[in-house]
């Protein structure tokens, strides 16, 4: 069975390496290989700094690769096909309070995807916002709501709609509960277990919670200085680690559930 | 005797639409000793409960308490000078992201020896005095487990790791020897070695220093694996405080409840995937708050009573604020 998206020798280099700038230690990430199958979850865990967001922007294309491919559905994402990325993998950015804008409705927020990416009219757009919005548990109403009239819940909602609203097959969030409080983080995790069984969508997340990564994904990927250290189910990482960073954080996570 | 005794603290807001009660009626003691975790969502009151106790509110917010005590003395009482004393000698607190609260424009060394007290400083010459401030310097980084301590002080604040960053906040608040350190989200954000590294430092802190710590987070599992008592806050009222593992093993209120299950981790039974129970709706603002309990609207127990704020009650050193709590057969 093809999958719904392979990642073979995926690498970044930052810049060029430039004499004048000795001392500075170049960042590089990769080589990254992983697949995910539709309506799986793949958890992305590491230090900070380690090349975790880089490389969800290298997935959702913000970023330019260096060497490697990704495909998806079995076919390679090239320049030439950059549109069919952009609808197809989405992003969810580290703070939904930042990525929306905070001067226009939330309708015009959903409303922009749609507008650039899609032939629909507005009734049709319209159409498409109301469903979205209710479908992540909001209200038709909401519509007509700023950023500011929303909790930090419902702006994540309105992010995860915004990711949604063009019927993407992946979803790649970066730290997406971090800033949510205990009561409605559990609400945005069902959420996305919902959508994710209903769907079929493969869903990859950066976090540092491992209680939630052990409890939603199925397979982990662990990130240290650039390099993907150690990958696999999530069962097997957290009983029978093998690398030792690995090992250090299944301990350190053990050691809090422990007592 | 208690160290901090809190007891009714109630902190009343002038907003466009009336007094609004910001906190009402919280309640908590810290005993010599005592880490005990302040646990709450975002606009729970954590962090004005903190400001109260160090003396950083605005003027014209009312505050009122049946009890707040430092030692015994009252601090609602004390003019600001004398507040000033108390936290300089007894109190530190450190905050979550540790390289805003530093000077970015200057080396960590110099902005630790300013911070240590003149008269903990030997020597008559100035540079008598600087070497022993460089020496207690050292040390204190020694003590929070920076072993380099030549290159820390070398060191600007964005040159540092995260944890090595909190750890020299540590070593400065400890610079004074407080009684107490207050600690509001230190965690926040941090990977999970690093956080337990961090975790174990304040651990090691109480048990050799006494150092008793007020960690305020709503990190379930960095609480649970260190604070002896914890009390739940919710929209500005106390709803539950006690000993940690009865809140974790047999909360009585709903709320404290739902925190612990929002935590995957404690549930070992829980198979992967499977929906966690959580609560609907989210905390209301300070500007919708319901009367009586003000979880009312979003708790799954709530009856026509709960428009009425329930009387706080107490099991032992457990006390709860619920007309229907869970694992009470006989209630109200
Ligand atoms: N300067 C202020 N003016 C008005 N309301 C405030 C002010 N500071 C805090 N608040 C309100 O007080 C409540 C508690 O805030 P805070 O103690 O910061 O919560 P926490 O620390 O639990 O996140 C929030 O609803 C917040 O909006
Ligand atoms: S008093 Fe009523 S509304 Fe409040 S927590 Fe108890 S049952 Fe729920
Ligand atoms: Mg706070």
């Amino acid at each position: 069975m093809i999958p719904l998206l392979a990642v073979e020798d995926l690498s970044y280099q930052q810049g060029r390496s430039r004499r004048w700038m000795r001392g500075r230690s170049q960042f590089h990430l990769g080589p990254i290989n992983f697949e995910l199958r539709a309506g799986e979850t793949l958890a992305i865990v590491g230090e900070n700094g380690s090349g975790k967001s880089l490389l969800a922007k290298l997935l959702v294309g913000v970023e330019t690769p260096s060497s490697g491919d990704i495909y998806l559905n079995g076919q390679r994402l090239t320049m030439h096909n950059i549109k069919q990325r952009c609808l197809n993998i989405r992003m969810i950015f580290q703070q939904s309070n930042e990525s929306l804008n905070p001067g226009i409705t939330i309708g015009s927020i959903l409303d922009e995807p749609l507008r650039l990416n899609t032939q629909m009219n507005a009734y049709e757009r319209n159409e498409k916002i109301v469903e979205t919005l209710k479908q992540v548990g909001l209200l038709p109403d909401h519509r007509y709501f700023y950023r500011h009239m929303l909790s930090d819940g419902q702006r994540q909602r309105v992010a995860l709609a915004r990711a949604l609203i063009l019927n993407p097959q992946v979803i790649v969030a970066d730290e997406p509960f971090a800033a949510l409080d205990p009561s409605v983080r559990s609400q945005i995790v069902n959420l996305l277990m919902k959508l994710q069984r209903e769907l079929g969508l493969g869903f990859i997340f950066i976090s540092h919670n491992l209680g939630i990564v052990r409890h939603i994904s199925d397979k982990i990927l662990i990130m240290q200085r650039g390099m993907a250290v150690e990958a696999g189910k999530t069962d097997t990482i957290f009983n029978w680690p093998k690398n030792e960073y690995t090992q250090k954080l299944v301990n350190s996570h053990q050691a809090l559930v422990g007592r | 005797m208690s160290l901090l005794d809190i007891k009714n603290l109630t902190l009343e807001i002038d907003s466009a639409s009336g007094w609004i009660k910001a906190l009402d009626k919280a309640s908590f003691t810290l005993a010599d000793g005592e880490i005990r975790a302040l646990v709450g969502e975002s606009g729970s009151g954590k962090s004005l409960i903190v400001r109260a106790i160090v003396g950083a509110l605005p003027d014209n917010w009312r505050i009122t308490a049946d009890r707040m005590t430092w030692k015994g003395q009252d601090l609602l009482s004390l003019d600001q000078q004398e507040r000033r004393e108390i936290l300089r000698n007894d109190i530190a607190v450190i905050f979550q992201n540790p390289k805003q609260s530093l000077d970015p424009s200057c080396p960590l060394g110099e902005q630790l020896e300013e911070v240590i007290a003149d008269n903990n400083v030997e020597g008559r010459f100035f540079w008598q005095k600087r070497q022993s401030r460089q020496r207690i310097a050292a040390n204190l980084l020694h003590k929070v487990g920076i072993k380099d301590h030549r290159l820390c002080m070398q060191s600007y604040p964005h040159q540092l790791a995260d944890d090595i960053c909190q750890k020299f906040m540590i070593a400065m608040a400890l610079a004074s020897e407080p009684k107490l350190l207050i600690a509001d989200d230190p965690t926040r954000g941090m990977e999970v070695t690093t956080k337990v590294q961090i975790l174990k430092l304040l651990t090691r802190l109480n048990q050799i220093r006494q150092l008793s710590i007020l960690f305020v987070s709503h990190d379930l599992l960095a609480i649970s694996s260190m604070a002896h008592t914890m009390t739940v806050l919710y929209c500005g009222q106390t709803v539950e405080t006690g000993p940690m593992e009865q809140l974790k093993r047999r909360p009585f209120h709903p709320y404290t409840k739902a925190l612990m299950d929002s935590a995957p981790s404690f549930r070992k039974d829980l198979p992967p995937k499977s929906p966690l129970l959580a609560m609907d709706g989210t905390i209301p603002t300070l500007q919708h708050l319901p009367i009586g309990c003000r979880l009312g609207p979003r708790c799954p127990r709530a009856q026509r009573e709960c428009v009425k704020m329930p009387e706080v009650r107490r099991v032992h050193s457990h006390y709860y604020s619920c007309h229907f709590p869970l694992h009470r057969s006989n209630k109200a």
